[in-house]
Protein backbone atom coordinates (compact mmCIF):
# COMPACT_ATOMS: atom_id res chain seq x y z
CA UNK A 1 0.00 0.00 0.00
CA UNK A 2 1.16 3.20 -1.44
CA UNK A 3 0.70 6.38 1.25
CA UNK A 4 -1.63 7.77 -0.66
CA UNK A 5 -3.63 4.57 -0.57
CA UNK A 6 -3.09 4.68 3.56
CA UNK A 7 -4.26 8.21 3.55
CA UNK A 8 -7.07 7.49 1.83
CA UNK A 9 -7.88 4.19 3.72
CA UNK A 10 -8.12 6.13 7.22
CA UNK A 11 -5.53 4.22 8.34
CA UNK A 12 -3.37 5.57 11.33
CA UNK A 13 -0.45 6.93 9.65
CA UNK A 14 3.63 7.23 11.15
CA UNK A 15 6.35 8.85 9.35
CA UNK A 16 9.98 9.78 10.22
CA UNK A 17 12.30 11.97 8.92
CA UNK A 18 15.97 11.41 7.96
CA UNK A 19 18.85 13.48 7.60
CA UNK A 20 21.34 12.81 4.30
CA UNK A 21 24.90 13.37 5.39
CA UNK A 22 26.89 16.02 4.21
CA UNK A 23 29.15 13.96 2.27
CA UNK A 24 29.10 11.72 -1.11
CA UNK A 25 28.34 8.68 0.93
CA UNK A 26 24.94 6.82 0.16
CA UNK A 27 26.15 4.01 2.26
CA UNK A 28 24.92 6.35 5.07
CA UNK A 29 21.18 6.66 4.17
CA UNK A 30 21.19 2.55 3.57
CA UNK A 31 22.36 2.09 6.76
CA UNK A 32 20.12 4.89 8.36
CA UNK A 33 17.23 3.43 6.62
CA UNK A 34 17.29 0.43 8.28
CA UNK A 35 16.12 1.98 11.64
CA UNK A 36 12.92 2.99 9.71
CA UNK A 37 12.04 -0.59 7.47
CA UNK A 38 9.18 -2.37 8.73
CA UNK A 39 8.69 0.66 11.16
CA UNK A 40 7.09 3.62 9.69
CA UNK A 41 4.76 4.08 6.41
CA UNK A 42 6.65 6.86 4.98
CA UNK A 43 10.53 8.70 5.67
CA UNK A 44 10.95 12.21 5.10
CA UNK A 45 14.19 13.28 3.34
CA UNK A 46 15.22 16.43 4.52
CA UNK A 47 16.32 19.13 1.94
CA UNK A 48 19.17 21.40 3.26
CA UNK A 49 17.61 21.77 6.58
CA UNK A 50 18.60 24.36 8.69
CA UNK A 51 20.32 25.64 5.35
CA UNK A 52 23.17 23.46 5.51
CA UNK A 53 24.79 21.82 2.47
CA UNK A 54 23.47 17.90 2.51
CA UNK A 55 23.16 15.19 0.24
CA UNK A 56 19.95 16.19 -2.37
CA UNK A 57 16.61 15.12 -0.76
CA UNK A 58 16.01 13.73 -4.61
CA UNK A 59 18.76 11.57 -4.95
CA UNK A 60 18.64 10.12 -1.27
CA UNK A 61 15.12 9.51 -1.89
CA UNK A 62 16.14 7.15 -5.10
CA UNK A 63 18.33 5.42 -2.50
CA UNK A 64 15.38 4.81 -0.06
CA UNK A 65 12.97 3.75 -3.09
CA UNK A 66 15.98 1.27 -3.45
CA UNK A 67 16.20 0.27 0.03
CA UNK A 68 12.20 -0.53 -0.22
CA UNK A 69 11.04 2.47 1.58
CA UNK A 70 8.36 5.12 0.51
CA UNK A 71 10.28 8.51 0.44
CA UNK A 72 8.83 11.73 1.16
CA UNK A 73 10.75 14.03 -0.45
CA UNK A 74 10.94 17.31 0.72
CA UNK A 75 11.78 20.52 -1.69
CA UNK A 76 12.52 23.80 -0.10
CA UNK A 77 12.15 27.45 -2.01
CA UNK A 78 15.19 28.70 -0.78
CA UNK A 79 17.62 26.91 -3.22
CA UNK A 80 15.82 27.07 -6.28
CA UNK A 81 13.89 29.10 -8.19
CA UNK A 82 10.51 27.76 -10.11
CA UNK A 83 12.59 26.52 -13.40
CA UNK A 84 14.79 24.53 -10.71
CA UNK A 85 11.58 23.01 -8.79
CA UNK A 86 9.68 22.55 -11.75
CA UNK A 87 12.47 20.44 -13.38
CA UNK A 88 13.56 18.57 -9.74
CA UNK A 89 9.80 17.76 -9.57
CA UNK A 90 9.96 16.47 -13.02
CA UNK A 91 13.08 13.90 -12.14
CA UNK A 92 11.49 13.23 -9.39
CA UNK A 93 8.36 12.34 -10.73
CA UNK A 94 10.50 10.03 -13.43
CA UNK A 95 12.42 8.06 -10.79
CA UNK A 96 8.88 6.56 -9.00
CA UNK A 97 9.20 9.37 -6.32
CA UNK A 98 5.70 10.25 -5.60
CA UNK A 99 5.62 11.96 -2.33
CA UNK A 100 6.33 15.50 -2.03
CA UNK A 101 6.46 18.01 1.17
CA UNK A 102 6.25 21.63 0.06
CA UNK A 103 8.13 24.18 2.48
CA UNK A 104 9.16 27.44 2.48
CA UNK A 105 12.84 26.38 4.02
CA UNK A 106 14.77 28.08 6.56
CA UNK A 107 16.23 31.05 6.16
CA UNK A 108 20.22 30.73 4.97
CA UNK A 109 21.04 32.69 7.77
CA UNK A 110 20.80 29.91 10.55
CA UNK A 111 22.99 27.75 7.75
CA UNK A 112 26.85 27.31 7.52
CA UNK A 113 26.76 29.60 4.42
CA UNK A 114 24.97 32.51 5.60
CA UNK A 115 26.35 34.77 3.01
CA UNK A 116 24.40 33.12 0.30
CA UNK A 117 21.34 34.65 -1.62
CA UNK A 118 18.37 33.29 -0.66
CA UNK A 119 16.36 32.58 -3.50
CA UNK A 120 12.65 32.65 -2.33
CA UNK A 121 11.10 32.77 -5.84
CA UNK A 122 7.93 30.85 -4.65
CA UNK A 123 6.60 30.42 -1.18
CA UNK A 124 5.56 27.05 0.45
CA UNK A 125 1.43 28.32 -0.48
CA UNK A 126 2.54 29.17 -4.42
CA UNK A 127 4.51 25.98 -3.95
CA UNK A 128 2.06 23.62 -3.24
CA UNK A 129 -0.59 25.19 -6.12
CA UNK A 130 2.68 24.90 -8.80
CA UNK A 131 2.89 20.94 -7.93
CA UNK A 132 -1.22 20.84 -8.07
CA UNK A 133 -1.41 22.56 -11.43
CA UNK A 134 1.47 19.91 -12.76
CA UNK A 135 -0.48 16.96 -11.62
CA UNK A 136 -3.60 18.76 -13.21
CA UNK A 137 -0.84 17.94 -16.39
CA UNK A 138 0.26 22.12 -16.52
CA UNK A 139 3.55 23.36 -16.21
CA UNK A 140 3.84 26.90 -14.55
CA UNK A 141 4.15 28.51 -17.95
CA UNK A 142 0.75 26.79 -18.83
CA UNK A 143 2.54 24.45 -21.24
CA UNK A 144 0.23 21.08 -21.25
CA UNK A 145 2.34 17.84 -20.27
CA UNK A 146 2.30 14.90 -22.31
CA UNK A 147 2.48 12.93 -18.92
CA UNK A 148 1.01 14.64 -15.49
CA UNK A 149 2.92 14.01 -12.28
CA UNK A 150 0.94 12.12 -9.88
CA UNK A 151 2.45 13.54 -6.77
CA UNK A 152 0.29 12.86 -3.29
CA UNK A 153 1.00 17.04 -2.08
CA UNK A 154 2.12 17.37 1.54
CA UNK A 155 2.64 20.62 3.58
CA UNK A 156 3.74 21.85 7.10
CA UNK A 157 2.35 23.70 9.90
CA UNK A 158 3.50 25.54 12.67
CA UNK A 159 0.30 24.95 15.73
CA UNK A 160 2.59 27.01 18.33
CA UNK A 161 3.85 30.15 16.57
CA UNK A 162 1.53 33.34 17.33
CA UNK A 163 -1.03 34.61 15.91
CA UNK A 164 -3.14 31.28 16.20
CA UNK A 165 -5.09 32.25 14.14
CA UNK A 166 -2.86 33.48 11.14
CA UNK A 167 -1.57 29.99 11.11
CA UNK A 168 -4.54 28.40 11.00
CA UNK A 169 -5.36 30.98 7.94
CA UNK A 170 -2.33 29.74 6.15
CA UNK A 171 -2.86 25.81 6.68
CA UNK A 172 -6.33 26.86 4.94
CA UNK A 173 -4.71 28.74 2.05
CA UNK A 174 -2.26 25.24 1.64
CA UNK A 175 -4.94 22.86 1.89
CA UNK A 176 -7.09 24.56 -0.58
CA UNK A 177 -4.45 25.01 -2.68
CA UNK A 178 -4.13 21.47 -3.19
CA UNK A 179 -2.48 19.86 0.31
CA UNK A 180 -3.41 16.43 1.28
CA UNK A 181 -1.47 15.68 3.97
CA UNK A 182 0.40 18.17 6.97
CA UNK A 183 3.47 17.71 9.07
CA UNK A 184 3.08 19.58 12.33
CA UNK A 185 5.95 21.18 14.31
CA UNK A 186 7.06 18.80 16.89
CA UNK A 187 4.48 18.88 19.47
CA UNK A 188 5.44 19.39 23.47
CA UNK A 189 2.27 21.72 24.48
CA UNK A 190 -0.22 19.26 24.44
CA UNK A 191 -3.17 21.69 25.39
CA UNK A 192 -1.91 23.85 22.97
CA UNK A 193 -2.14 21.31 20.40
CA UNK A 194 -5.20 20.31 20.95
CA UNK A 195 -6.97 23.46 20.84
CA UNK A 196 -5.22 24.14 17.58
CA UNK A 197 -6.73 20.91 16.01
CA UNK A 198 -10.28 21.52 17.55
CA UNK A 199 -10.37 24.89 15.46
CA UNK A 200 -9.05 22.73 12.76
CA UNK A 201 -11.48 20.04 12.75
CA UNK A 202 -14.45 23.00 13.67
CA UNK A 203 -13.12 24.75 10.12
CA UNK A 204 -13.19 20.96 8.72
CA UNK A 205 -9.49 21.63 7.59
CA UNK A 206 -9.48 17.90 8.65
CA UNK A 207 -11.77 16.59 5.76
CA UNK A 208 -9.19 16.31 2.78
CA UNK A 209 -6.17 16.34 4.62
CA UNK A 210 -4.50 14.48 6.95
CA UNK A 211 -3.40 15.94 9.80
CA UNK A 212 0.20 14.31 11.43
CA UNK A 213 1.11 15.60 14.37
CA UNK A 214 5.27 16.00 14.88
CA UNK A 215 6.65 13.58 17.89
CA UNK A 216 10.34 14.57 18.60
CA UNK A 217 11.62 11.69 20.98
CA UNK A 218 14.16 13.55 23.19
CA UNK A 219 17.43 11.87 24.67
CA UNK A 220 19.08 14.12 26.66
CA UNK A 221 17.90 17.35 28.78
CA UNK A 222 21.07 18.73 26.94
CA UNK A 223 18.84 18.63 24.17
CA UNK A 224 16.20 20.45 25.31
CA UNK A 225 18.60 23.46 26.45
CA UNK A 226 20.09 23.56 22.81
CA UNK A 227 16.31 23.51 21.46
CA UNK A 228 15.99 26.53 23.52
CA UNK A 229 18.45 28.42 22.73
CA UNK A 230 18.64 27.57 19.13
CA UNK A 231 16.09 26.56 17.32
CA UNK A 232 13.29 28.90 16.45
CA UNK A 233 9.89 29.02 16.47
CA UNK A 234 9.59 25.75 18.86
CA UNK A 235 8.01 25.91 22.54
CA UNK A 236 10.36 23.19 24.61
CA UNK A 237 8.15 21.45 27.75
CA UNK A 238 9.71 22.18 31.13
CA UNK A 239 8.29 19.11 32.84
CA UNK A 240 10.13 17.14 30.24
CA UNK A 241 13.44 18.70 31.06
CA UNK A 242 12.87 18.29 35.11
CA UNK A 243 11.76 14.57 33.95
CA UNK A 244 15.09 14.02 31.52
CA UNK A 245 17.37 15.96 34.50
CA UNK A 246 16.39 13.74 37.23
CA UNK A 247 16.07 10.30 35.59
CA UNK A 248 19.09 8.03 36.26
CA UNK A 249 18.12 6.34 32.48
CA UNK A 250 17.32 9.45 30.34
CA UNK A 251 16.77 7.97 26.95
CA UNK A 252 14.43 5.36 28.51
CA UNK A 253 12.62 8.16 30.01
CA UNK A 254 12.53 10.17 26.20
CA UNK A 255 10.93 7.21 25.01
CA UNK A 256 8.44 7.02 27.58
CA UNK A 257 7.62 11.26 26.97
CA UNK A 258 7.38 10.33 23.64
CA UNK A 259 5.23 7.23 23.98
CA UNK A 260 3.21 8.87 26.27
CA UNK A 261 2.79 11.79 23.80
CA UNK A 262 1.82 9.67 21.19
CA UNK A 263 -0.91 8.00 23.13
CA UNK A 264 -2.60 11.48 23.97
CA UNK A 265 -2.31 12.55 20.50
CA UNK A 266 -4.34 9.28 19.44
CA UNK A 267 -7.18 10.57 21.76
CA UNK A 268 -7.74 13.69 19.98
CA UNK A 269 -10.07 13.81 17.35
CA UNK A 270 -9.12 14.68 13.80
CA UNK A 271 -5.65 13.37 13.79
CA UNK A 272 -5.05 11.39 11.57
CA UNK A 273 -1.35 10.23 12.49
CA UNK A 274 2.02 11.23 14.02
CA UNK A 275 5.48 12.21 12.13
CA UNK A 276 8.55 11.13 13.93
CA UNK A 277 11.72 13.46 13.92
CA UNK A 278 14.46 11.74 15.40
CA UNK A 279 17.39 13.84 14.48
CA UNK A 280 20.05 11.99 15.35
CA UNK A 281 18.66 9.13 17.63
CA UNK A 282 17.37 7.11 14.86
CA UNK A 283 17.42 3.38 17.20
CA UNK A 284 14.25 5.09 19.38
CA UNK A 285 12.14 4.93 15.97
CA UNK A 286 11.88 1.08 16.30
CA UNK A 287 11.54 0.94 20.37
CA UNK A 288 8.77 3.78 20.53
CA UNK A 289 6.50 2.64 17.34
CA UNK A 290 6.84 -0.94 19.09
CA UNK A 291 5.81 0.71 22.99
CA UNK A 292 2.72 2.53 21.40
CA UNK A 293 1.40 -0.31 19.75
CA UNK A 294 1.82 0.90 16.57
CA UNK A 295 3.84 -1.87 14.49
CA UNK A 296 3.53 -1.63 10.93
CA UNK A 297 2.31 -4.82 8.78
CA UNK A 298 3.28 -4.53 5.29
CA UNK B 1 -10.78 25.25 -14.55
CA UNK B 2 -7.59 25.62 -13.77
CA UNK B 3 -7.13 29.05 -11.78
CA UNK B 4 -4.09 30.96 -13.06
CA UNK B 5 -1.71 30.77 -9.83
CA UNK B 6 1.02 33.27 -11.17
CA UNK B 7 0.75 36.15 -13.31
CA UNK B 8 2.70 35.89 -16.57
CA UNK B 9 2.21 38.57 -18.40
CA UNK B 10 5.59 39.07 -19.91
CA UNK B 11 4.96 41.54 -23.06
CA UNK B 12 8.05 44.13 -22.46
CA UNK B 13 6.71 47.84 -21.99
CA UNK B 14 6.96 50.08 -25.37
CA UNK B 15 8.80 53.45 -25.51
CA UNK B 16 6.26 55.88 -24.43
CA UNK B 17 4.98 53.22 -21.78
CA UNK B 18 8.40 52.83 -20.06
CA UNK B 19 8.91 56.56 -19.83
CA UNK B 20 5.25 56.55 -18.68
CA UNK B 21 5.71 54.09 -15.88
CA UNK B 22 9.27 56.01 -14.91
CA UNK B 23 7.07 58.88 -14.49
CA UNK B 24 4.46 56.96 -12.47
CA UNK B 25 7.16 55.52 -10.43
CA UNK B 26 9.11 58.80 -9.57
CA UNK B 27 5.55 59.43 -7.58
CA UNK B 28 4.76 56.36 -6.77
CA UNK B 29 7.67 55.74 -4.95
CA UNK B 30 7.52 59.18 -3.38
CA UNK B 31 4.17 58.19 -1.88
CA UNK B 32 4.36 54.41 -0.77
CA UNK B 33 8.20 53.99 -0.25
CA UNK B 34 7.74 56.55 2.81
CA UNK B 35 4.53 55.26 3.48
CA UNK B 36 4.55 51.59 3.57
CA UNK B 37 8.16 50.84 2.84
CA UNK B 38 7.76 49.70 -0.66
CA UNK B 39 10.11 47.42 -1.73
CA UNK B 40 9.10 48.20 -5.34
CA UNK B 41 8.37 44.38 -6.57
CA UNK B 42 5.75 45.87 -8.99
CA UNK B 43 3.04 43.73 -8.25
CA UNK B 44 1.34 45.21 -5.44
CA UNK B 45 -0.66 43.88 -2.89
CA UNK B 46 -0.85 46.69 -0.04
CA UNK B 47 -4.89 46.22 -0.13
CA UNK B 48 -5.09 42.97 0.88
CA UNK B 49 -2.19 43.37 3.35
CA UNK B 50 -3.60 45.73 5.25
CA UNK B 51 -1.33 48.01 3.79
CA UNK B 52 2.00 46.95 5.30
CA UNK B 53 4.50 45.82 2.35
CA UNK B 54 4.67 41.81 2.34
CA UNK B 55 7.90 42.50 0.32
CA UNK B 56 9.87 43.30 3.76
CA UNK B 57 9.89 39.69 4.84
CA UNK B 58 13.37 38.81 4.32
CA UNK B 59 11.91 35.36 2.30
CA UNK B 60 9.23 37.89 0.84
CA UNK B 61 6.29 35.95 1.33
CA UNK B 62 3.28 36.77 -0.34
CA UNK B 63 0.93 33.97 1.43
CA UNK B 64 1.17 34.43 5.31
CA UNK B 65 4.17 33.95 7.86
CA UNK B 66 6.78 31.29 7.90
CA UNK B 67 6.87 29.22 10.99
CA UNK B 68 9.67 30.90 12.71
CA UNK B 69 7.84 33.95 14.27
CA UNK B 70 8.70 34.28 17.72
CA UNK B 71 6.29 34.18 20.58
CA UNK B 72 6.70 38.45 20.98
CA UNK B 73 5.86 38.50 17.26
CA UNK B 74 9.54 39.09 16.76
CA UNK B 75 11.06 38.34 12.62
CA UNK B 76 13.62 34.86 13.28
CA UNK B 77 16.13 36.67 10.45
CA UNK B 78 16.25 39.98 12.06
CA UNK B 79 14.75 39.57 15.88
CA UNK B 80 14.99 43.39 16.38
CA UNK B 81 12.50 43.60 13.79
CA UNK B 82 8.22 42.83 13.99
CA UNK B 83 7.20 39.97 11.77
CA UNK B 84 5.66 42.00 8.57
CA UNK B 85 2.72 39.11 8.81
CA UNK B 86 2.54 39.59 12.50
CA UNK B 87 1.62 43.23 12.11
CA UNK B 88 -0.45 42.36 8.88
CA UNK B 89 -3.03 40.22 10.82
CA UNK B 90 -3.33 42.20 13.67
CA UNK B 91 -3.51 45.30 11.61
CA UNK B 92 -6.13 43.15 8.77
CA UNK B 93 -8.13 41.81 12.76
CA UNK B 94 -8.62 46.01 13.61
CA UNK B 95 -9.45 46.99 10.15
CA UNK B 96 -11.99 44.04 9.90
CA UNK B 97 -9.92 42.37 6.73
CA UNK B 98 -9.47 38.97 8.03
CA UNK B 99 -11.23 37.54 4.83
CA UNK B 100 -8.58 38.77 2.32
CA UNK B 101 -5.95 36.88 4.38
CA UNK B 102 -7.61 33.77 2.75
CA UNK B 103 -6.76 35.19 -0.52
CA UNK B 104 -4.22 33.30 -2.37
CA UNK B 105 -1.73 36.32 -4.02
CA UNK B 106 -0.02 34.56 -6.68
CA UNK B 107 3.66 33.83 -7.75
CA UNK B 108 5.46 36.85 -8.93
CA UNK B 109 6.41 38.05 -12.18
CA UNK B 110 9.85 39.87 -12.08
CA UNK B 111 9.55 41.18 -15.00
CA UNK B 112 7.48 43.64 -13.22
CA UNK B 113 10.22 44.43 -10.41
CA UNK B 114 10.51 48.44 -10.18
CA UNK B 115 8.36 48.99 -12.67
CA UNK B 116 4.72 51.35 -11.38
CA UNK B 117 2.38 49.09 -10.46
CA UNK B 118 0.02 51.91 -10.92
CA UNK B 119 0.17 51.26 -14.66
CA UNK B 120 0.65 48.06 -14.44
CA UNK B 121 -3.14 47.70 -12.55
CA UNK B 122 -4.52 50.28 -15.45
CA UNK B 123 -2.89 47.82 -18.25
CA UNK B 124 -4.51 44.99 -16.59
CA UNK B 125 -0.78 43.62 -16.11
CA UNK B 126 -2.04 42.54 -12.79
CA UNK B 127 -4.80 40.96 -11.17
CA UNK B 128 -6.11 40.68 -7.63
CA UNK B 129 -5.31 37.67 -5.49
CA UNK B 130 -8.18 34.91 -5.70
CA UNK B 131 -9.46 32.25 -3.48
CA UNK B 132 -8.27 29.08 -4.75
CA UNK B 133 -10.46 26.08 -4.30
CA UNK B 134 -8.60 23.23 -4.79
CA UNK B 135 -10.65 20.00 -5.34
CA UNK B 136 -13.53 18.88 -2.45
CA UNK B 137 -13.11 21.95 -1.05
CA UNK B 138 -16.50 23.02 -0.48
CA UNK B 139 -16.68 22.61 3.20
CA UNK B 140 -14.28 25.47 3.32
CA UNK B 141 -16.17 28.07 1.82
CA UNK B 142 -18.53 28.03 4.59
CA UNK B 143 -15.83 28.54 7.25
CA UNK B 144 -14.51 31.90 4.86
CA UNK B 145 -17.95 32.81 5.74
CA UNK B 146 -18.18 32.75 8.73
CA UNK B 147 -14.69 34.38 9.99
CA UNK B 148 -16.35 37.23 7.29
Amino acid sequence: MTLREKIESGKFIVCAEIEPPKSCNGDVIRRRSRHFDGHVDAVNITDNQTATVRLSSIAAAKILLEEGLEPIMQMTCRDRNRLGIQSDLLGAAAMGIHNVLCLTGDHQKFGDQPEAKGVFDLDSVQLVAMVDQMNRGRLLSGQEMKKATEFLIGAAANPFAEPFEMRLIRLHKKIRAGARFIQTQPVFDLPLFTRWMEWAVDKGLNENCAILAGVMPIRSAKTIEYMKMNVPGIKTNEEHLRRLESASDPESEGVRIAVETIEALQEIKGLRGIHLMPARWLESISVIVHEAGLNRIN
Amino acid sequence: MIPEISTRNTESLSRGEKTLSNLLLLFENAVKVPLFRCQRCGECILSSTAFICSQRCPKQLRNGPCGGTDEDGSCEVYPERACVWYRIYYRSQFLKRIDLLYKFNRIHNWCLDKTSSWLNVYRKRIEPPILLTGPDTNALDESINHDA
